[in-house]
């Protein structure tokens, strides 16, 4: 169970599982001073490198964009990810073996939840200098944590408990609009809700609440489809979780004092990275903790065999509740959030489309995992942004992959594996000892 | 009372295509337990190849300087067209549900959704971002009854969509392959001992429900002359609803449900104004499957997505 | 009055009447049996008193307190566990949580437990797997408890679903056919679990069983159901030479 593909891959003789030797002992904190350093160099070294490679700037998504859009620039660019980000990670991750592990081990030695800490401020900080470089990288950013939200979520109720649940975009509009109104009547100055009843320096401290306000509201819409649910399941309930969706759509299209079809705008400008990234931390460590617990775990007995389930001590109808409306707030917050980095929405944005787009993350990722969610959203979205010099056919060119996914592993890449932030973080020398 | 009839009518003729679509639907669910979610894409296409079809017809007639007359050209095309669609919708078994037969039900629903995406990419990549008109093959003739106007597009669609339901209807009760596949709607593990191979009967299914929703879009072609890449969505998520309203895999169901749909939604338009019209369909649609949590014809059993 | 106490009970499904006016009376540390031929209602009389179908009429009572029209999962917690006769395992779940699952309802940390992870939550969880552990012990498969179910050979499953219905601390246990589809090696080992079980918890037992040999050498008193409705009733040589069991029943297979 303890060997990762890495190890299990060692005996193995040739390159590979020497590589493979190298570095399967770093330690998750050496990784993160690798990432850092090479952020930082990036920072300080980038646009004079870009600029004596030949290239116009600083390659904003590791160079994908600029390879499709200019195949010129193909071996300056290579260059430049493996001068800037490649081989600093490695050295770095290679050289601060030892002290890493040491660091590690005595980390979480001392606190578990300080090593965590720790963990999480050197990711933020990796994640905030490589967004300094462009606005577009910290918007590309802050949408791929929005869209870990919703996949995490979205993965409660159609991987945990295994309905296909269509109605999330609803679920992220009634956050999204609650969360807007809130601020937006509240802080801002605009014409659909007048004058600003509060003082706008309290409005980021409000924010948090607005966001949960919005959350609870997609909480309460997710009832609507929890308790059909309760005797109904499979195809219908995706058909009721559909016609909910097209419902909110159509109700917020309909409803002329948040702006009817043309959306609504103006949303102060509280989204920002350290806010988004605190949230998504939040929103993984929750459900995360929720889907480890026996609480949580009873979904997968619902899905697995609710007869079972039932005679077995689990309130299946419980479950349920809980499971539709736990995913639907996280929605919800994510919708806020979204619509507070967008600063618009409207009811399009929540259609078909969204939903196809979370689909694809959830079950691209893999089902019944958080990880996977982690990899799914990040990996569509970079993907989404990485091919976007493709155009149209970039629409090809996903789904295509999503359906060799689909066939070659039916569940997603990575289903059915615990998320567990202990195993991730320890350190991974002296393996007499640990292995 | 004028004002009802003609919007029965139109409700006619509206649902007649959420109708055919929703056939199609209904088959592959009978046969495979899954739904096709490219279905709303196959129709698309198809009305897509009708108007390349009807185009090439006419230029065909004319290149050749002799006239064809609009109705023979309308056959020609809807025959045409079917025979060419269904080819499309075996591919599509082939190569997206054919694999993932024995996998998660979901997985199988998100390939298609992703066929789909590909197929609407495709056309518009072809055709462009201008909606295409359909070429008008006859000549609208307009028939006041009673004050209620009547075209004799609107009657010619709705015949046509019935008796090709009614065609299929025969087809399932009567001849060998129809049997066959009540058979393997039936029992879906014997029916291959019995010698009858699924492939081919899946293959079958999906040409004819293809077939179907080509037709269901040269209708739609003739109805309302513009076809755009993404009618697929609109049309194939209301029918996919309503092969679900009326139980799943069940063919009498599919068609009332489909032509329920379509009464729900001129009548919902006829007395709101017509932005409600998807809020109070759709709201309707999910107090029946609260209260019918079966559909009309299905069969209360706990379906499950296996995962 | 006894811990369990079913009377008049009669039900039907549609027309059919599927159990005809059951009665039992089961005393607490009393293993009891039911058998008859395939299609008799003995499962469908489980179902019935742990509320997955609902009587048409009829009580049912656990220590005093009324059963009919309650949840499955009230019935499970008020003390009536219980195994399956198809094994209703949970396919994607490990051999370990399949029996802390059974625990649920001494989870009493709430959502907040469950999503902060609290201490209390640590402490329940932590008691539930150690007590997850001891049962798998008991039923002798402690050593499979990381395995996914589905992974195990059927006895072992048969195991897993005990363990699972032990955790439930239950104070009386419904067997349906607990060694349908075991070798005679494994019903031997089945047959000392279930002796085990009752001696250690002090529990009340009712069993379905097809293999007569074991009804027999572990029941005090049997039931025998033809047709829903019970024909004869009493200690193992009663029914062994009883004539209406054996004109019904017993006539027709061999005693092993």
């Amino acid at each position: 169970m303890e060997a990762t593909s890495s190890e299990l891959s060692a005996p193995e003789s040739g390159l590979k599982s020497k590589i493979g030797r190298l570095f399967s002992r770093v330690p998750i904190i050496g990784w993160l001073f690798g990432a850092l350093v090479a952020v930082i160099l990036e920072q300080i070294v980038g646009m004079p490198l870009a600029l004596a490679l030949g290239l116009p700037k600083i390659p904003v998504l590791f160079g994908f964009v600029t390879v499709l859009k200019k195949p010129m620039l193909v071996p300056s660019t290579m260059l430049f990810v493996l001068l800037i980000y490649f081989l600093p990670i490695v050295i770095i991750a290679r050289l601060s073996l030892e002290p890493a592990n040491r660091l590690a081990e005595k980390l979480i030695n001392f606190s578990m939840e300080g090593s965590v800490l720790i963990h999480l401020v050197l990711l933020y900080a990796i994640l905030h200098i490589w967004a300094e470089v462009s606005d577009y990288r910290l918007l590309i950013l802050k949408f791929t944590l929005i869209a870990i939200m919703v996949t995490v979520s979205l993965n409660v109720i159609n991987g945990y408990m295994g309905e296909f649940s269509c109605s999330h975009p609803g679920f992220m509009a009634l956050g999204a609009y609650t969360a807007s109104v809130f601020t937006v009547s509240l802080f801002v100055n605009d014409s659909l809700f007048g004058q600003a009843l509060l003082p706008s320096f309290l409005g980021p401290f409000l924010f948090p609440l607005g966001l949960i306000l919005g959350g609870c509201v997609a909480s309460l819409g997710a009832l609507l489809v929890a308790i059909p649910s309760f005797k109904t399941r499979g195809d219908y309930l995706a058909i009721i979780s559909l016609a909910f969706l097209f419902i909110v759509k159509s109700l917020i299209e309909n409803l002329e004092f948040v702006g009817g079809p043309r959306g609504l705008s103006s949303q102060p400008d509280w989204a920002n990275l350290p806010i988004v990234f605190a949230w998504t931390v939040a929103c993984i460590w929750i459900i995360n903790n929720f889907v480890r617990s026996t609480l949580g775990k009873a979904l997968n007995a619902v899905r697995d065999e609710e007869t079972a389930a039932n005679a077995m001590t689990v309130n299946t109808r419980r479950t349920k509740m809980v499971a539709f409306m736990f995913a639907a707030f996280w929605a919800g917050v994510a919708g806020g959030l979204f619509a507070h980095v967008l600063r618009y929405v409207n009811p399009t944005t929540f259609g078909i489309q969204k939903l196809a787009e979370v689909l694809a993350m959830v079950y691209f990722g893999g089902l019944n995992s958080v990880y996977g969610s982690i990899v799914g959203a990040v990996s569509l979205s970079i993907l989404g942004e990485a091919l976007r010099p493709l155009e149209l056919f970039k629409w090809i060119v996903i789904p295509l992959l999503l359906i060799l996914v689909m066939i070659f592993r039916p569940t997603g890449l990575i289903a059915f594996k615990e998320f567990n932030v202990k195993k991730l973080i320890r350190p991974k020398q002296s393996p007499g000892k640990e292995v | 009372m004028a004002f009802f009839l003609q919007n029965l009518v139109n409700a006619l003729q509206w649902g007649s295509f959420y109708a055919l679509i929703a056939l199609g639907y209904s088959m592959v669910y009978s046969i495979l337990m899954l739904f096709n979610f490219a279905h709303g894409d196959i129709f698309m296409v198809g009305a897509y190849i009708g108007f390349g079809v009807a185009t090439g017809l006419m230029v065909l007639a004319s290149l050749w300087a002799f006239t064809l007359p609009g109705w023979l050209i309308l056959v020609l095309t809807i025959l045409l067209s079917m025979f060419l669609t269904s080819f499309l919708g075996m591919f599509v078994e082939r190569v997206g549900y054919r694999p993932l037969r024995e996998a998660p039900r979901a997985s199988a629903a998100i390939t298609g959704l992703m066929i789909g995406i590909i197929l609407e990419i495709l056309i518009l990549w072809g055709m462009g971002t201008q909606r295409v008109s359909f070429p008008s093959l006859i000549d609208t003739v307009t028939y006041n009854i009673g004050g209620v106007f009547i075209t004799n597009k609107k009657i010619m669609i709705v015949a046509i969509s019935l008796s090709f339901m009614l065609a299929l209807h025969l087809f399932i009760k009567k001849t060998r392959w129809g049997m066959a596949m009540r058979a393997m709607a039936f029992d879906y593990v014997v029916v291959p001992l019995m010698g009858v191979s699924i492939n081919h009967i899946a293959r079958m299914t999906f040409a004819i429900g293809s077939a179907l929703a080509a037709v269901a879009g040269i209708l739609f072609g003739v109805a309302y002359p513009v076809l755009d890449p993404y009618m697929g969505i609109i049309f194939g998520w209301k029918a996919f609803v309503a092969a679900i309203l009326g139980g799943r895999g069940s063919i009498m169901g599919a068609t009332l449900a489909g032509f329920l749909l379509g009464f729900i939604e001129i009548f919902v338009a006829m007395i709101f104004p017509s932005t409600l019209r998807d809020l109070i369909a759709y709201s309707i649609v999910l107090l029946i499957l609260v209260f019918r949590p079966y559909g009309f014809f299905g069969e209360p059993y706990s379906a499950k997505l296996r995962l | 009055m006894s811990l369990l106490q079913v009377e008049k009970m009669t039900h039907y499904f549609g027309g059919l009447r599927a159990v005809h006016n059951y009665d039992i009376h089961i005393e607490p540390g009393q293993i009891r049996g039911l058998i008859g031929p395939n299609g008799a209602g003995k499962t469908t009389i489980f179902n019935l008193i742990t509320g997955i179908h609902q009587p048409t009429e009829g009580v049912v009572s656990l220590e005093g307190k009324n059963l009919v029209g309650l949840q499955p999962y009230q019935i499970a917690s008020a003390g009536l566990g219980r195994t399956f006769q198809n094994l209703l395992l949970w396919r994607h779940m490990s051999v370990l949580d399949h029996v802390i699952m059974a625990q649920y309802s001494r989870m009493t940390y709430g959502l907040v437990g469950a999503f902060f992870g609290t201490a209390k939550r640590k402490r329940q969880e932590t008691e539930a797997e150690e007590k997850a552990y001891r049962l798998l012990e008991l039923v002798g498969i402690s050593g499979l408890a990381n395995q996914n179910v589905l992974n195990l050979p059927y006895g072992d499953q048969r195991r897993v679903e005990m363990a699972r219905a032990l955790a439930m601390e239950p104070k009386i246990l419904f067997l349906d056919e607990p060694t349908a589809g075991m070798n005679p090696e494994e019903l031997l080992q089945m047959m000392e679990i279930i002796r085990q079980v009752h001696k250690e918890f002090g529990l009340a037992i009712l069993l379905i069983e097809h293999r007569l040999k074991l009804v027999m050498e572990l029941c005090e008193e049997i039931q025998t159901l033809v047709f829903g409705e019970v024909i004869a009733e009493g200690t193992p040589e009663e029914i062994q030479n009883n004539p209406k069991v054996i004109d019904a029943y017993l006539g027709k297979e061999a005693i092993d």
